[in-house]
């Protein structure tokens, strides 16, 4: 695939769009340089929703940290709070029991299930077809449910505490069922879906040879997740998760990196993460879900990272007296935004928004990163 | 019951006016409610919600103040277009035959060019706070490009229109002459009197082609998916109309559903030979045309992304094709 080489002298017009605009679910400005239509360049801000989350954890109590960390992303709030444990659990040697391990499996698949939707429906959103997002957000619902039910919460689940999970969040026979038969409705309604969505030849010619990112740039861009597993490359941190030892799944790649591909590559995924609930329904050990047996203590600079919806999602801070020091945390977007300026290049503005989308952009949970400049 | 005194002719126009305009606000709802919502398996809004309680709601409202180079002309932009689609419902009335000017395809053309020609300025006089007007610091050390020339993104959308005038619309006009080359006359008096001798243009080889092509010309005219690149969400949202809110907004969708009735009421002079009057039955048949083309459009819109330009050209040019196909075969 020819590599896209973006125009560096003259140029014809600059079209600013946001920070605020209907195809972008966040606040993020976006400048397109254009020559009748076509991108020739495009630069993205972002930075207009820092929270300075971590600044807060900082000297925080590490629960309280924990819990904190939820409040990042309202897409992956459970991927947060886990990988913030996790990392606790790390540089404190705290064992996790086996069902609390599954049952946060089950949460992160859930979670993958449900961010996975509302990339296809906010996708189908930006390609104008409403009736294809309508149809995916009917199949999101069903998720969400499952993640209320067990979580309490649609978004704040609060699942995942030092030492294992909630004890409220504990499944019985009742929850497994309800789990079981929903991931057989939602694996019905998928399938259906993506039958229709890939028999539509209007929306292929939509979707297809559309914002390519080729394998080398995503590569060299760092790109992470999805969308780079989209472009071929077979990475995914699940499979060096032990949390995911005793899965059997597949890593889904697609060829392309296009739009179509990455559209594709998240249908595809969310069968998987269907296939792993099962088997977590079906193989999930009895016992207690959380330890309590554990001291406190200080660490060094502890590490964690985890693959969540969007990709590698990393968290890492120290603890002092039961409080966390120098913590950092990068999502999987920060890596992600050199490709979707890329992806845009050569391609008609109106499909710059969807170019950037495909990427999976979540810019709001980005924006943490601050350059201290003393005088 | 009336004479034909030009009195009675007047209160006839005006009240056949009134009843068309009356059934266009729902056929807004009509859409939204039955077709979109139906299909996407959700309730939808009220029928009359989208065509008469939002505009009256709008009507209510405190206006914003528009950031446009002419501000004034700006906002009697929309009322031009509804007055353009007004002229253009009074122009298929029986009653409108005696000014031959008026009544003819050169004047339905004309004015639907005026009201595409409004869109163009509307994309141009709009400056949003949705681009280059955001207070943003673009041009910070470190930009790129920070000497390119700047541009609002309802520029993209007044290029756009202007693109529809030149070709986009084609397809619509072509239909619309081909009922001239059965009736070799572009007075609808003559087209209309054509058909109620010889039946209607519609169920002819060339009639049919033409209604296929009059259908996707209705379509684009109606900005309606796949063919609202003018006003595509996913870069200039709302184009020419991003900027009209309060009763500008109001006029806006009122001239949307009147226009949808209207264009209906034109495909029943042009293709079945019954003009719009409530002296007859015959506007039943306006009416059902005007629905039956609200929910061939709102069936295809729901099942169709926006078009870009990749897929718009191909299609206008198919379309165009086929509307110079019915018209060879009218002459034949």
């Amino acid at each position: 695939m020819d590599e896209k080489v973006p125009r560096s002298n003259i140029i014809e017009t600059e079209i600013p769009m946001g920070t605020v605009h209907p195809a972008a679910l966040e606040p993020y400005r976006v400048r397109f340089f254009v020559e009748d239509e076509i991108v020739q360049e495009a630069e993205i801000t972002i930075g207009v929703n820092h929270r300075g989350i971590e600044r807060i954890m900082e000297g925080l109590p590490v629960e309280k940290a924990n819990a904190l960390t939820e409040k990042i992303c309202g897409i992956c709030s459970n991927s947060h709070i886990w990988n913030s444990c996790r990392t606790a659990e790390i540089g404190l040697g705290i064992e996790i029991p086996e069902r609390a391990e599954y049952i946060r499996v089950i949460m992160g698949e859930l979670e993958r299930l449900h961010s996975h939707f509302l990339y296809l429906a906010h996708g189908c959103e930006v390609l104008s077809h409403e009736t294809f997002s309508m149809r995916v957000f009917y199949l999101r619902e069903i998720v969400m449910e499952l993640l209320a039910m067990i979580g309490g919460n649609r978004v704040q689940y609060g699942c995942s505490v030092l030492g294992g999970v909630r004890p409220r969040c504990d499944l019985d026979e009742a929850k497994l069922l309800r789990l079981k038969n929903d991931m057989d409705a939602v694996e019905e309604g998928l399938t259906s879906f993506v039958e229709r969505f890939m028999a539509d030849s209007i929306v292929m010619s939509r979707i297809t040879g559309i914002g390519v990112l080729p394998q080398k740039q995503a590569i060299e861009l760092a790109v992470t997740g999805p969308s780079l597993r989209a472009t071929g490359v077979a990475r995914d941190l699940r499979t060096t998760m032990f949390e995911y030892d005793n899965f059997d799944f597949n890593v889904v790649t697609q060829p392309d990196g296009d739009v179509k591909s990455n559209l594709i590559m998240r249908a595809l995924e969310s069968f998987e993460s269907i296939k792993i609930i099962r088997q977590a329904i079906a193989n999930i050990p009895e016992g207690k879900v959380i330890n309590r047996d554990w001291e406190m203590f200080d660490t060094d600079f502890t590490e964690s990272y985890i693959e969540v919806p969007r990709g590698t999602l990393y968290h890492s801070y120290a603890l002092e007296s039961g409080r966390v020091r120098h913590c950092v945390i990068r999502t999987p977007s920060m890596a992600n935004i050199g490709a979707m300026q890329y992806a845009c290049i050569g391609d008609q503005i109106t499909d710059a928004q969807l170019c950037i989308v495909q990427c999976d952009p979540c810019f709001t949970c980005t924006d943490r990163a601050i350059e201290i400049i003393r005088r | 019951m009336f004479g034909n005194t030009l009195i009675n002719s007047v209160i006839i126009v005006i009240l056949t006016v009134l009843v068309c305009f009356v059934i266009s606000t729902l056929l807004p709802g009509i859409e939204r409610k039955y077709i979109h919502a139906r299909i996407q398996q959700r309730i939808g809004p009220l029928v009359i919600s989208p065509g008469i309680m939002a505009p009256i709601k709008f009507m209510f409202k405190e206006n914003i103040e528009v950031a446009s180079p002419v501000p004034g002309l700006y906002k009697i932009l929309p009322i031009v277009c509804f007055i353009v689609v007004l002229c253009l419902l009074i122009a298929i009335t029986p009653q409108a035959y005696a000014i031959p000017a008026l009544a003819s395809l050169v004047a339905i053309v004309g004015l639907l060019k005026l009201e595409e020609i409004c869109y163009v300025l509307m994309g141009a006089l709009s400056k949003s706070v949705m681009s280059l007007r955001m207070p943003f610091p673009d041009l910070a050390k470190g930009g790129a490009h920070l000497n390119a020339q700047r541009s609002f993104i309802e520029d993209i959308s007044s290029k756009r229109s202007l693109r529809m005038i030149t070709y986009g619309s084609f397809p619509l006009y072509l239909a619309l002459f081909a009922p001239v080359t059965a009736a070799r006359s572009i007075f609808l008096k003559d087209i209309v009197a054509f058909q109620q001798v010889n039946g209607p243009f519609l169920f002819t080889i060339s009639g049919a082609f033409a209604a296929i092509v009059f259908f996707i010309g209705y379509m684009i005219v109606l900005n309606e998916y796949p063919f609202s690149i003018i006003k595509a969400k996913s870069d200039v949202i709302e184009g020419p109309y991003m900027e009209y809110a309060a009763k500008y907004r109001a006029i806006v969708y009122l001239t949307r559903g009147f226009l949808m009735f209207v264009l209906g009421a034109v495909f029943s002079v042009l293709f079945i030979g019954v003009p719009p009057t409530i002296m007859s039955w015959g506007i039943l048949l306006n009416i059902a045309v005007a629905l039956i083309f609200v929910f061939l459009m709102g069936i295809l819109s729901a099942f169709s992304p926006v078009f870009t330009n990749r897929q718009l050209l191909p299609t206008i040019l198919g379309a165009t094709l086929l509307g110079v196909l019915a018209i060879v075969l009218g002459l034949l």
